[in-house]
């Protein structure tokens, strides 16, 4: 099996990271090397408190002040769940409700199902070339807009949207403003310190290096999202009622203890390098594997000047997923086709067919970039002449 | 040549259900120009060993490389019970029944009509 018998150049990373650092691989061995310790869950003194110490982590990494306000969940689509669920419940009134069309289907679908539902009226504001324009938000409110739910970057297109300005033109509505940095985290500088987001969501696994089954989020006031769920939460536990009480309002059950504190490792080494570091090469590498794809004419690149290290392309007479396919299996190239979750962004961009994605991550090196444009460029080329004959 | 599991699966993007089979011996151009007996083949032939693709509409697609044992097919998965088994057929009358199609043939004919009934009451 050819795939098999080749290093993996793993150009996945808007997926889920890889590899990752030795020291989140340590953190979730030596976390489940000793019994858990877990607040309230147990009385043994062996554990590290994993779970305080992811907390206290992000906090500091994202600016997400106080550390309570940031509360850890099985992923960002749970997080985004959350969060919209959580705010219609708290409003108890038919609302407008705003999103983009770079969205991914983790905002999209349970959007779409409040709107079946009949709970809220959606509009989705479209983009043009790669971003969402703050006036176009602005033409979009009406005066019953009370959410709007955006992605911070394109899973699609890497595109980073101006949150300040949206966020300041949302907050001059009135309007409740949840923000999807599910791809910004970790490659990108993010200080919610400075993000006018009332609440922010983001994932363990991509640019945070840690592992899947963890993510989070950050809510500003937590008044401001109802508790969806609810349960064990190994504190307050004469209550039958759940704590209102940060984190436990939002986090309920065992934590996912190996994970958190590989997502804390995670952090500690992005804090290591420094996060403007990480987007720097990101952003060298990108630029260098944009510009070798453009030589060929018959590759569409869908993301000149994307903010993440994702490009977004086709080529011209060949599907998506064959090219992702010759990639895999004659060249140990790992990526993703198809629609990556957000529908609309193909919609616009290649009307639905779908596209191959390359996404890098800091341990991305520059010869796997060069290799993996080679390789791309060399499928483009052999495309033009041959495609269709047996 | 016979398939000896199925090593991965998913539903694609598109709905149709992708299957990754190991074979029991790698696949060459002459088993695509086989398959082309019963659908359209495309080829990358300078790609790797030579890229390769089988795409019977309503059916399923087949592709993989010349001098690779695990090749991909995508059923169409509402009628992928009534395929699947003309999938297995197809593999496991190559090489020994090429010089004579017609069994082939009369199977392809018998599923094609249920497949067309069954997407399209016809």
């Amino acid at each position: 099996m050819a795939i098999d018998q080749k290093p993996i150049i793993y150009l996945n990373n808007a997926a889920t990271s890889w590899p990752k650092p030795p020291g989140v691989l340590a953190a979730i061995a030596r976390s489940l090397s000793l019994p858990v310790f877990g607040s309230g869950r147990t009385t043994g003194t062996q554990g590290e408190d994993y779970i305080t110490q992811a907390r206290e982590g992000l906090s500091t990494f994202l600016g997400a002040e106080p550390p309570e306000n940031l509360v850890f969940t099985h992923n960002a689509t749970d997080s985004l769940n959350i969060l919209i669920s959580g705010y219609l419940a708290g409003i108890q009134e038919k609302c407008h409700v705003l999103t983009t069309a770079l969205d991914h289907n983790s905002v999209l679908r349970p959007l779409h199902e409040y709107e079946q539902q009949g709970c809220i009226q959606l509009d989705i504001i479209p983009f043009e070339e790669c971003q969402v324009e703050p006036e176009s938000v602005e033409a979009a409110i009406r005066p019953d807009t009370r959410l709007m739910v955006m992605t911070h970057g394109c899973n699609v297109l890497g595109s980073v949207q101006d949150i300040k300005a949206i966020g300041d033109t949302l907050h001059d509505h009135g309007i409740y403003f949840i923000v999807d940095g599910a791809q910004t985290a970790g490659h990108i500088p993010v200080d919610l310190r400075d993000l006018p987001a009332d609440a922010f969501v983001f994932t363990g696994h991509k640019g945070l290096l840690g592992v899947p089954g963890t993510g989070g989020l950050y809510i500003r006031d937590p008044d401001t999202i109802a508790p969806v769920r609810f349960g064990g939460t190994g504190t307050d536990s004469f209550s039958l009622l759940h704590p209102r009480g940060m984190p436990e309002r939002f986090e309920i059950g065992t934590h996912n203890y190996p994970g958190l504190a590989g997502l804390a490792a995670g952090v500690d080494y992005i804090q290591s390098i420094g996060v403007a570091t990480i987007a720097s090469k990101a952003e060298r590498q990108t630029a260098s594997l944009i510009r070798e794809l453009k030589q060929e004419p018959n590759i569409t690149i869908y993301n000149e000047h994307p903010g993440l290290p994702i490009v977004a392309f086709n080529i011209r007479g060949m599907e998506d997923d064959d090219v992702g396919f010759i990639l895999a299996r004659a060249y140990g190239i790992t990526a993703r086709t198809g629609l990556h979750c957000a529908p609309l962004v193909h919609r616009e961009i290649d009307g639905g067919s779908g596209c191959v994605r390359l996404s890098l991550s800091w341990f991305t090196t520059d010869e796997e970039v060069r290799t993996a444009a080679d390789a791309v460029r060399e499928i483009a080329r052999n495309a033009d002449s041959t495609v269709g004959q047996a | 040549m016979r398939i000896l599991r199925s090593v991965r699966h998913k539903v694609c993007a598109d709905g149709s259900f992708m299957k990754e089979f190991l074979l029991d011996a790698p696949v060459t151009k002459e088993f695509f120009t086989y398959l082309g007996n019963f659908g359209e083949v495309e080829a990358l032939p300078n790609v790797g060993e030579g890229f390769y693709k089988f795409e019977k509409p309503d059916w399923f697609s087949i592709k993989g490389f010349a001098g690779d044992t695990t090749i991909e097919v995508r059923f169409k998965k509402e009628v992928m019970a009534l395929t699947s088994d003309f999938l297995y057929f197809l593999f496991s009358s190559y090489p020994g029944r090429t010089d004579d199609l017609s069994l082939l043939k009369q199977r392809e004919l018998a599923v094609g009509a249920r497949v067309r009934k069954h997407l399209y009451g016809q």
